[in-house]
C-alpha cells in the first residue's frame, strides 16, 4: 500500500501542478548532455562518412553523365565532319567524271569533224576531176559537132549549087 | 462495472529511468546520466541513422533504392536549401545542416511511425522532439554556432547586422534594439516551434486513442450504450488521418528547422553582400 502511493506520487504531482511533464526540470541536465553526445556522434558520422559518400556519389554520377554527353557530342561532331568530307569527295569525283566525259565528247566531235572535212575534200577533188573531164568531153563533142555541121553544110551546098562552098563561106554561115 | 481508463494525454511525455547511470555535478548542478526512455530513443535514433547510411551510402553510378533515398535526403539539404539560399560558399556547411535535418527527422518520424511497435514496454517511440529540453538544446546550439561563426569570420564588424543600412541616425536609436531583440528571439522560436508541433500532434493522437478505448468499453455494457461504438470507430478513423498528418508535420518540421538554420547561416556566410 505504501509503495503503491509512493510510485503514483510522481505523475500525480505533475498532474496536480497542472504543468507539462516537459517542465519537470530534474530530467533536463541528463537529457541535454545525452542529446549533445548523440548529436556529436551523428554530426561526426555525417561529416566524416555519410555526407562525403552520398555527396560524392551524386557528383560522380553527374560527372559521368556530363562526360558521356561530351563524348557523344564529340563523336557526333566527328561523324558529321566525316560525312561532310565524304560528300565533298563525291562532289569532286562527280565533277572529275563530268570533265572527263566532256573532254572525251569534244575530242570525238573534233575527230568526226576532221574526218568529215577530209572526206568532203576528197569528194570535192573527185568532183572537180570529173567536172573537168566532162567539160573536156563536151568541148571535144562541141568541136566535132562544128566540123560535122560545116561538112554537112558543104555537102548540102555542093549538092544544091553544084559547086563546093569555100571554107570562109561555111564559117560565116555557121556563125550567123 | 468496467473500470474506466483515465484519459491522460500527457502521460506519454513522462520520463522514467530504464538503467541507473552515474550522477556527476556540473557547477553544482547534478547531471543524472541514467538511461531514460528519452535517452534510449535518442540512442535508437542515432543507431537508425548510422545503420541506414552505413548500408546505403555507396558511390554506385546506378543507385539502388536505399542509395536513392539517401541521395534524396542529401539533395533536400544540398540542392533545395543550401544551394539556393547560400550559394556556392555554403558547400562546407552542408554536412552540419544535413546532420541537424537527419537528427530531427529521425526522432520525429520514430515517434509517429514506431508507435505501432510500442509493445512489451520497449519504449523506443518516446517523442524526444516534444521534450523542450531537447528542442531548446538544438535551437541554442544552432543559434550560437552561427552567431559565433559570424564573429570568427567577420570580427566586431558582425555587429553591423543589427544596424540596417541606409537608416537615418534617429531611426537607428529605435531600430537597433528591435533588431537585437528579433535576433535573439530566434532560438526561442526555433525551440518552441518544434516542441509545440510535436507536443500538439501527440496530445491529439493520444486523446483520440483514449476515446477509441473508453467509448468501446462503454459500448460493451450493452443496451443503448452499444451506440457508443459509432464514435469509437470515428475516433479510430481520426487516428488514422492524424497519423498521416503527423507524418507530414514530422518531415515538415525537420525541413523548417534545417531551412531556418540555413537562412541564419546565410546571414553569416554572405554577410555584407546583400545588406
Amino acid at each position: 500500500m505504501a509503495t503503491e502511493t509512493q510510485e503514483s506520487t510522481q505523475p500525480a504531482e505533475a498532474a496536480a501542478s497542472g504543468g507539462l511533464p516537459q517542465f519537470d526540470f530534474q530530467w533536463w541536465p541528463g537529457q541535454i548532455v545525452w542529446f549533445l553526445i548523440m548529436f556529436a556522434v551523428v554530426l561526426l558520422f555525417v561529416r566524416l562518412f555519410a555526407a562525403p559518400r552520398v555527396g560524392g556519389g551524386i557528383e560522380d554520377r553527374e560527372a559521368k553523365i556530363n562526360g558521356d554527353i561530351a563524348d557523344a557530342r564529340r563523336l557526333k561532331d566527328e561523324a558529321e565532319a566525316q560525312a561532310a568530307a565524304a560528300a565533298a569527295e563525291t562532289a569532286q569525283a562527280r565533277a572529275g567524271a563530268q570533265r572527263l566525259g566532256a573532254e572525251a565528247r569534244a575530242k570525238a566531235q573534233a575527230e568526226i569533224a576532221a574526218r568529215l572535212a577530209e572526206e568532203e575534200a576528197k569528194l570535192a577533188e573527185k568532183a572537180a576531176v570529173a567536172d573537168a573531164r566532162i567539160a573536156k568531153a563536151r568541148d571535144a563533142a562541141m568541136a566535132n559537132v562544128a566540123s560535122i555541121a560545116s561538112d554537112t553544110a558543104g555537102a548540102i551546098v555542093a549538092k544544091l549549087t553544084g559547086r563546093a562552098a569555100s571554107a570562109a563561106e561555111l564559117a560565116s554561115a555557121k556563125g550567123s | 462495472m468496467a473500470q474506466q481508463p483515465a484519459i491522460e494525454p500527457m502521460h506519454q511525455f513522462l520520463i522514467h529511468k530504464i538503467v541507473q547511470g552515474p550522477v556527476f555535478h556540473l557547477g553544482g548542478l547534478p547531471v543524472d546520466m541514467s538511461i531514460t526512455n528519452s535517452v534510449a530513443s535518442m540512442i535508437a535514433g542515432a543507431l537508425i541513422l548510422i545503420i541506414f547510411f552505413a548500408a546505403t551510402a555507396k558511390r554506385e553510378i546506378v543507385p539502388n533504392r536505399g542509395q536513392a533515398l539517401a541521395e534524396s535526403l542529401y539533395n533536400i539539404v544540398d540542392r533545395v536549401l543550401v544551394g539556393p539560399i547560400i550559394g556556392h560558399d555554403g558547400k562546407p556547411y552542408v554536412p552540419y545542416i544535413f546532420a541537424l535535418f537527419l537528427v530531427i527527422l529521425v526522432l520525429n518520424l520514430m515517434s509517429v511511425v514506431l508507435a505501432v511497435g510500442n509493445v512489451g514496454g520497449l519504449d523506443l517511440t518516446f517523442a524526444v522532439t516534444s521534450q523542450l529540453a531537447v528542442t531548446a538544446t538544438l535551437a541554442v546550439l544552432t543559434f550560437f554556432s552561427v552567431f559565433i561563426l559570424g564573429f570568427i569570420k567577420h570580427g566586431p564588424k558582425f555587429l553591423g547586422l543589427f544596424a540596417p543600412g541606409g537608416m537615418p541616425v534617429v531611426m537607428l536609436i529605435f531600430m537597433i534594439p528591435i533588431e537585437i531583440l528579433s535576433y535573439f528571439v530566434r532560438p526561442v522560436t526555433l525551440a518552441m516551434r518544434l516542441f509545440g508541433n510535436m507536443l500538439g500532434g501527440h496530445v491529439v493522437m493520444s486523446l483520440f486513442g483514449s476515446f477509441v478505448v473508453a467509448l468501446a468499453i462503454v459500448g460493451l455494457s450493452g443496451g443503448v450504450a452499444t451506440l457508443a461504438f459509432i464514435p469509437s470507430a470515428l475516433s479510430f478513423t481520426m487516428i488514422v488521418a492524424l497519423t498521416g498528418l503527423e507524418l507530414v508535420v514530422a518531415i515538415l518540421q525537420a525541413f523548417v528547422f534545417a531551412a531556418l538554420a540555413t537562412v541564419y547561416l546565410n546571414e553569416v556566410v554572405n554577410f555584407g553582400h546583400g545588406h
